[in-house]
């Protein structure tokens, strides 16, 4: 105990002990989460529609000025799946339904990280006010989070979108209008839950300030819900989107799994399934990866099953 | 340190380091107001453990968080008194003391931490668990020692090095202490952090205090956190430490290392103690004095032996037969009759009158004060007080058999 006040050598300064344990922790959660089957198919299916996404240039070399323009090939109309060139098939106007879904992952994965982006940190932040200062602040937040909250949120965005125009960006402001609630709500709830501890007395004790204790203590004992909501929305997110773009709110002919669906829901009573069955399963797909993803992480990091 | 202090007047050499006169804190509730500390005065005097014992409920806890103004107001409302405090400048030259409960939230944040310094009841509590041992340490540093943490510079450090030292480093400017005009400067710090934090750290005798640094509080048994704390609460030298049950979560043998801790520390930082407990036998083998609360009011003061020995409010008397020993191991434990009383609204009477078995009518009706008369230790009682200066017939004062029972 006592050659303990000794000096020893530390070569490496304290630094990279905090991120060997960091990363040490996120193994150790990385494992729990990848135990549950379900949410490892979710994780296997999210990289695989990720990396598509990422890859669509190179699985699909765009030949139009805009790639995430759907290029046409007025020489194959309603071709089936399997035609030479068209292994998915076309729409009636003559759009390869496999580069619909390939271009359609990278709008999708575009869309749900801008959205996410920005309803993460407004949401966050604005939480964050109504639950650290707590009082009339808190009460007027909340009270306009509840008119938000009391709208339906496919209807809520659809009217917003609807209003602006048709276009991938009102789309997307659409559903950044609609979707920061809800981290508003997680955010001030973990907030007024963590403020009462005692280690942030024990920081006031120390003579710490009001910033420095919500940035050092408060906000990241509180984000992790956050985190998992963040995850489940990347799949909400793309399953409104595509809605929106369904009933025709994007640009036409837009590389989107929504405007597929709709480009080929014609043809369904003809018998051309293709069309709108692929780019809507797409989605069904991400939506189903992340929610499972989302819910295996919950039970990982949710706080209420901490500590088994 | 014998007979009470009295508070010298403003402006003079002062012998104590703190002076609570007349402390109430009340709480708002919907039942009513709670007179949580309602009247309390006692000092601390230079170099002194004082405990505060009482039970569950009293207010000890609630006097102790205010002295750094913790306690959320609403609910809590400072109602009345003030806590005064000479840190070592004035007691020294001989400066006037600060007004706690006054002070403006600038001279807080430097008092806190810095001056005075807590520790808390439950260490796994009292620790962020998303930051290393380190860190949290460290912050004492940097919100109070930037210029000791600026040591050893050849000229001035960079300002952005600075900043960092006061903790006020931008997002941009940590980007730059990863490159190197910066980064030589940045490691430096790094490593007088590391210094000054391992330092702390070894004072409180904790195994490998390099190896803790790095780890996060789950890593580490309750007694190691609660040395984390004291090295925490100590870095600065402060002149009064409040240590409000800091063994209570802790196990026994554990328990008695930390005390031993405590009082090594004492003795060398001349710090000042308050030290809050409902655990007699702690308090009697750490405290040079004691203050015995009850219901939101001190009973009696006295030094440790003299409380010990011929306790003379019923309360403490009560409280010391019900320490269980060895003497009779078998047969029930004693206990104090009743129960504690309401603090909500309380009535202009003695707090103890319903439970004391010496109780007259004298009681329900009179408040009794700490009154410090010539050659006795103050005690709220009405058995020491002269019918005469109260107005009252002798046959109406309790008699206590003197005895400690």
């Amino acid at each position: 105990m006592v050659d303990a006040a000794a000096p020893q050598p530390f070569p490496t300064s304290a630094a990279s002990g905090p991120l060997a344990v960091r990363f040490r922790r996120f193994l150790e959660v990385a494992r729990q989460v990848l135990r549950n089957p379900t949410t490892l198919i979710g994780l296997i299916i999210i990289v695989t529609l990720i990396g598509m996404a990422l890859l669509a240039p190179v699985i699909m070399t765009p030949n139009v000025p805009d790639p995430y323009q759907m290029p046409r090939d007025w020489g194959a109309l309603n071709a089936p799946p399997g035609t030479v060139g068209h292994p998915f098939g076309t729409t009636a106007t003559g759009g390869d339904v496999l580069y619909g879904v390939v271009w359609g992952s990278r709008t999708s994965l575009r869309m749900s990280i801008i959205v996410v982006g920005i309803t993460m940190v407004v949401g966050t932040a604005i939480g964050s006010i109504a639950g650290f200062v707590g009082g009339k602040v808190d009460e007027v937040i909340m009270r306009i989070v509840d008119v938000f909250l009391a709208i339906p949120e496919l209807i809520f965005a659809l009217a917003i979108a609807a209003v602006l125009g048709p276009s991938f960006g009102n789309i997307i402001f659409a559903l950044s209008v609609v979707f920061w609630v809800k981290f508003a709500r997680i955010i001030r709830g973990q907030i007024i839950h963590v403020k009462h501890n005692e280690y942030v007395d024990s920081a006031r004790v120390i003579g710490d300030s009001k910033f420095n204790i919500y940035r050092k203590d408060v906000l990241p004992n509180s984000v992790t819900p956050v985190v998992v909501q963040a995850t489940l929305d990347m799949g909400n997110i793309v399953l409104v989107g595509a809605t929106l773009s369904f009933i025709g709110l994007a640009e036409a002919g837009l590389a989107e799994w929504g405007v597929l669906v709709s480009e080929g829901q014609a043809g369904i009573s003809s018998g051309r399934w293709w069309a709108s069955t692929i780019p809507g399963a797409m989605v069904f797909l991400w939506a189903l990866a992340f929610n499972l993803f989302g819910d295996g992480l919950r039970d990982v990091l949710d706080p209420r099953t901490e500590g088994r | 340190m014998t007979a009470p202090a009295t508070v010298p007047p403003d402006g003079k050499t002062s012998a104590l380091v703190a002076s609570v006169q007349d402390l109430k804190v009340h709480f708002e509730t919907k039942a009513g107001r709670v007179h949580a500390v309602d009247g309390v005065s006692f000092d601390i005097v230079d170099g002194e453990i004082l405990g505060l014992v009482g039970e569950t409920g009293c207010g000890k806890s609630v006097t102790a968080r205010s002295f750094l103004r913790l306690i959320p107001t609403p609910p809590g409302i400072y109602a009345g008194g003030r806590i005064q405090f000479w840190d070592k400048e004035a007691r020294q030259v001989g400066g006037a003391p600060i007004d706690l409960l006054q002070a403006p939230t600038s001279e807080m944040l430097d008092i806190r931490g810095n001056r005075i310094a807590m520790i808390f009841q439950d260490p796994g509590k009292a620790l962020n668990p998303a930051l290393p041992i380190r860190e949290q340490v460290a912050e004492v540093f940097y919100q109070h020692r930037t210029e000791e943490l600026l040591e050893g510079w050849n000229g001035k450090p960079p300002l952005a090095i600075r900043r960092a030292a006061g903790e006020r480093a931008r997002l941009l400017e940590r980007v730059a202490f990863k490159v190197p005009p910066l980064r030589s400067h940045a490691r430096r710090l790094r490593r007088r952090v590391d210094e000054l934090v391992g330092d702390a750290l070894a004072e409180t005798q904790i195994p490998n205090p390099r190896k803790i640094m790095a780890s996060y509080p789950h890593e580490l048994s309750g007694g190691m956190k609660q040395r984390v704390m004291i090295a925490q609460a100590l870095s600065c030298n402060p002149d009064l430490l409040i240590a409000d049950e800091p063994t209570t979560a802790l196990d026994v043998t554990i328990q008695a290392r930390i005390l031993e801790l405590i009082r090594d520390l004492q003795h060398r930082h001349q710090t000042s103690v308050l030290y809050i407990s409902h655990d007699l036998s702690l308090v009697r083998r750490i405290c040079d004095r004691i203050a015995v609360m009850y219901a939101g009011r001190i009973a009696e003061i006295g030094e440790t032996h003299e409380v010990f020995h011929e306790p003379l409010h019923p309360y403490t008397r009560g409280l010391l037969a019900a320490v269980p020993s060895f003497a009779h191991t078998r047969g029930e434990l004693a206990a104090i009759e009743g129960t504690v009383p309401e603090l909500i609204d309380p009535p202009d009477a003695c707090r103890f009158h319903t439970r004391c078995a010496f109780a007259t009518d004298l009681c329900s009706r009179v408040d009794p004060v700490l009154d410090a008369r010539p050659g006795m230790r103050p005690v709220a009682c009405h058995a020491y007080s002269s019918a005469q200066a109260l107005g009252v017939a002798t046959d109406e004062i309790p008699r206590l058999d003197r005895r400690a029972s």
